[in-house]
């Protein structure tokens, strides 16, 4: 499945630098050739436009932290008008994320015949700037509603950093059947990385064709390749929405500042002694992206990873988790391997935890990490604590 | 070493020499290959247990006067089943010796004969006690001595999911001196090699009385098969219960590194009752069927495009079982029941059903049954999952490309 995000070089060459690691794919090559033969679809191009195909119309998550005006005028990026997002963090629905979809009919989430048949073009272009630069979209989805009438694909990309300056993103969708496409994209923020808010500007959205373009496989990511490394860090690859057993029992908390073990926040996990939901046990898979129990595409290839390391700590010390593992989310799109250790007795200081990965086929991961544990063992529930989880 | 010389004679009395009926062999490339009277065979099973509708899991199938195995024998010929699995003999091992018989001379098909190793026993399997080993073992042994000359047999299997008991999952047990370890880590993989040290001890009694028939040692996934890389050497054949939905997965190549046996796929499959739609579903059941049997041809030996430590599959199971929801209960065994038993999402088609239950315990089966009139014999229906695995047999296709499109859509 083809997932990329083609950024043009200023923008490449800026993150590169910031990350200091290699590129996620190569940039586009803007020729005079290519630009000539490119077709287009807008779906976003001014306010007052009648090349406007499709409405912002589907909110979702904390639709409540959300506002947008998509006639403002302050420095477009082309035309008179571009859309501007501004995004809460409230969690007034108690989601702690928001995204937008655009649909056509407006508010068609599957349930009635509308949207495009787009076959002929390959991909989706946009222009997106931050307020201040540093605001984090989560992910972009092309696509994918379902329903009575579902979109004919699904591409997703993201996480993706904003600048203070325009900057053009590109979603492939080189060998995607587009035949149907009610959802033309979405974006989805949440408020562990924009525990302040953001502030948004988008402009320019269209679907075109490039014929330079290819389908590209999933790229190997280089090691070391981050589960959590810190609240709001872009470097977190998967998300803890992987809820299991008595979930009302579990509380997590991305962002505690109770002794983390490196940088300025960990992971405090606190699971309640109440069996709510009659399960007697809790676990909770860390996701990409988020909620993907194997129904849609994604994940990551991590092959040259041989280990997974993790810090991890209970309040008291005696806390008892049966099992952390990764991988093992199986459904239409499985995670291609699992790997695990335990039951772990944790220490009441950090204590740093392997599990061996050699061997193991990791070219499809979803389920990046994960947790569960019991009350038998935990007859007074747990709190504990975890930090710096990545694949090396 | 002499007691050694006087029985491999006495066992060898009036035989020429010959090879060995059944054996393992490794193949210039690492692959493994299982060889029947000197010729490579790939076993192309089902797991059988034909319970009546109405009956439930202690009734004496091998008793049964209507004796399904002619019907269903004729059934598996046709279809191309070479092998049943059995999880365990009857009592009357005259009465096993007679199916097995029936099976291999009227059909051609052959048996594994499995043993639970007293795990359903009550209150537990005591494994790390030195009685309950000895009863285990010697239960196994009077197994082979009886049966083990039966031209049907293919091989022994030791076990089946009883690995789960380690972390106390499924039938916990202990003992003193385990849990005087304290750390659960170091507790369940004592447990680990207390069993797996009793699969050792039984397979080299077995190969002791039985040089003609390879050992396999049944497990639940491949979880705790780095103990038994150490433990359980004298083991032939890895059988392996997986349920992974349409694939596999890694296993074929992992073994390799933890464990590298000969693999059997002694248990998988898909039911045929759709949890969400609330419908019998034949149409999903064939093509997870039809996938799974693809990845073993791929991971047979000679085939470049796979790990070549695969010797074929026993599909669970021929015929649904009625009984099995609430097994308890024999007023629900002559009920065809909708309730789920348990949950995996792999089986994506239905996993958006009621809580996620979509597991349908009682439809496993690649024929139906009806209720036939009195004492016949319940009327077997062919599911399409029957014709499917029959016409792969015949022509298994190019799995290279069976693979791509299962490959996450790449």
């Amino acid at each position: 499945m083809a997932v990329s995000l083609l950024v043009c070089m200023s923008a490449y060459a800026q993150q590169a630098q910031e990350t200091k690691e290699a590129p996620a794919t190569a940039p586009i090559a803007a020729s005079k050739e290519a630009a000539k033969e490119v077709k287009s679809f807008a779906v976003y191009s001014d306010s007052k436009s009648s090349d406007n195909h499709y409405i912002p119309s589907g909110w979702m998550g904390d639709y409540g932290d959300l506002s947008m005006d998509d006639k403002y005028m302050s420095e477009p990026h082309s035309g008179s008008t571009c859309i501007k997002f501004v995004y809460t963090a409230k969690k007034t629905q108690n989601q702690g994320w928001g995204g937008v979809y655009w649909q056509n009919p407006a508010n068609n989430w599957g349930s009635k015949k509308g949207g495009f048949d787009l076959s002929g073009l390959n991909k989706l272009t946009f222009w997106a700037k931050g307020a201040k630069g540093g605001e984090i979209i989560d992910k972009i989805v092309v696509g994918g509603l379902k329903g009575t009438y579902p979109d004919t694909t699904e591409v997703s990309m993201g996480p993706i950093e904003l600048t203070s300056q325009w900057q053009q993103y590109t979603v492939n969708l080189a060998g995607k059947d587009l035949s149907y496409i009610n959802g033309a994209l979405s974006w989805v923020v949440n408020a562990d990385s924009n525990p302040n808010g953001a502030t948004f500007y988008m402009d320019d959205i269209k679907f075109e064709y490039d014929p330079a373009l290819k389908p590209t496989g999933k790229k190997t990511q280089e090691m070391p390749f981050y589960v959590y490394a810190d609240r709001g860090s872009i470097s977190n690859h998967f998300i803890p929405s992987g809820w299991m057993g008595d979930y009302s029992d579990l509380k997590i908390d991305v962002g505690s500042t109770e002794n983390p073990y490196f940088g300025k926040t960990c992971i405090k996990i606190t699971y309640l002694n109440k069996a709510s939901n009659g399960a007697r046990w809790v676990g909770i898979y860390w996701q990409n992206p988020p909620n993907n129990w194997g129904g849609v595409d994604g994940g990551f290839d991590l092959s040259k990873a041989t280990k997974v390391t993790f810090w991890a700590r209970g309040e008291k010390g005696g806390e008892r988790i049966e099992e952390f593992k990764i991988g093992g989310i199986m459904g239409e799109y499985s995670d291609s391997d699992t790997a695990g250790i335990g039951p772990v007795i944790l220490d009441k200081d950090w204590k740093q935890y392997t599990i061996d990965l050699k061997g193991k086929d990791l070219s499809y991961i979803i389920g990046g990490f994960a947790m569960a544990t019991n009350l038998d063992v935990n007859p007074d529930g747990a709190t504990f604590y975890l930090d710096e989880i990545k694949y090396e | 070493m002499l007691l050694f010389v006087v029985g491999f004679c006495l066992t060898g009395m009036g035989k020429a020499p010959s090879a060995k009926a059944v054996y393992v062999k490794t193949l210039k490339n690492g692959h493994y290959q299982l060889m029947v009277d000197n010729k490579p065979f790939i076993i192309k099973g089902v797991c059988y247990s034909p319970i009546p509708i109405g009956q439930g899991h202690d009734y004496d199938f091998w008793s049964n006067a209507a004796k399904p195995w002619e019907t269903d024998g004729a059934l598996m010929k046709k279809m191309g089943v070479n092998t049943v699995r059995f999880y365990q003999p009857g009592e009357n091992l005259d009465t096993v010796k007679k199916v097995i018989a029936d099976l291999y001379e009227h059909y051609g098909i052959r048996t594994i004969m499995g043993s639970w190793l007293g795990f359903w026993n009550y209150p537990a399997p005591f494994y790390d006690d030195a009685a309950f080993r000895e009863k285990v073992k010697q239960d196994v042994l009077n197994m082979v001595r009886a049966l083990k000359d039966e031209k049907g047999i293919l091989f022994w299997v030791l076990g089946n999911e009883n690995n789960y008991s380690f972390s106390g999952k499924i039938n916990p047990w202990s003992s003193e001196r385990i849990d005087k370890m304290g750390d659960p880590r170091q507790c369940l993989l004592a447990r680990a090699e207390v069993y797996y040290s009793l699969i050792n001890e039984i397979a080299q009694e077995i190969h002791k009385i039985d040089p003609d028939h390879p050992v396999a040692m049944g497990n639940g996934e491949l979880a705790c098969l780095d103990v038994a890389n150490k433990t359980a050497k004298d083991v032939d054949i890895l059988a392996c219960i997986i349920y992974r939905g349409k694939t596999f997965g890694n296993i074929f190549n992992s073994l390799k590194t933890t464990y590298n046996k000969p693999l059997v796929l002694i248990e998988f499959g898909c039911d045929a009752y759709n949890a969400y739609e609330k419908k019998e579903d034949e149409e999903d059941q064939a093509a997870f069927l039809e996938s799974q049997w693809s990845e073993i041809y791929k991971n047979l030996a000679n085939n470049p495009s796979g790990a070549g430590n695969c010797i074929g599959g026993t599909t669970f199971e021929w015929t649904d079982e009625w009984w099995k929801h609430n097994d308890w209960d024999p007023n629900g065994w002559s009920v065809h029941d909708t309730e789920s038993n348990w949950s995996n999402a792999a089986y994506y088609f239905d996993i958006k059903a009621e809580r996620n239950m979509n597991m349908n315990e009682e439809w496993f089966g690649i024929l139906g049954l009806q209720k036939a009139e009195g004492d016949a014999l319940d009327k077997r229906i062919p599911r399409k999952a029957y014709y499917v695995i029959r016409e792969f047999w015949k022509h298994p296709y190019d799995v290279k490309a069976a693979t791509k499109k299962n490959n996450h859509g790449a």
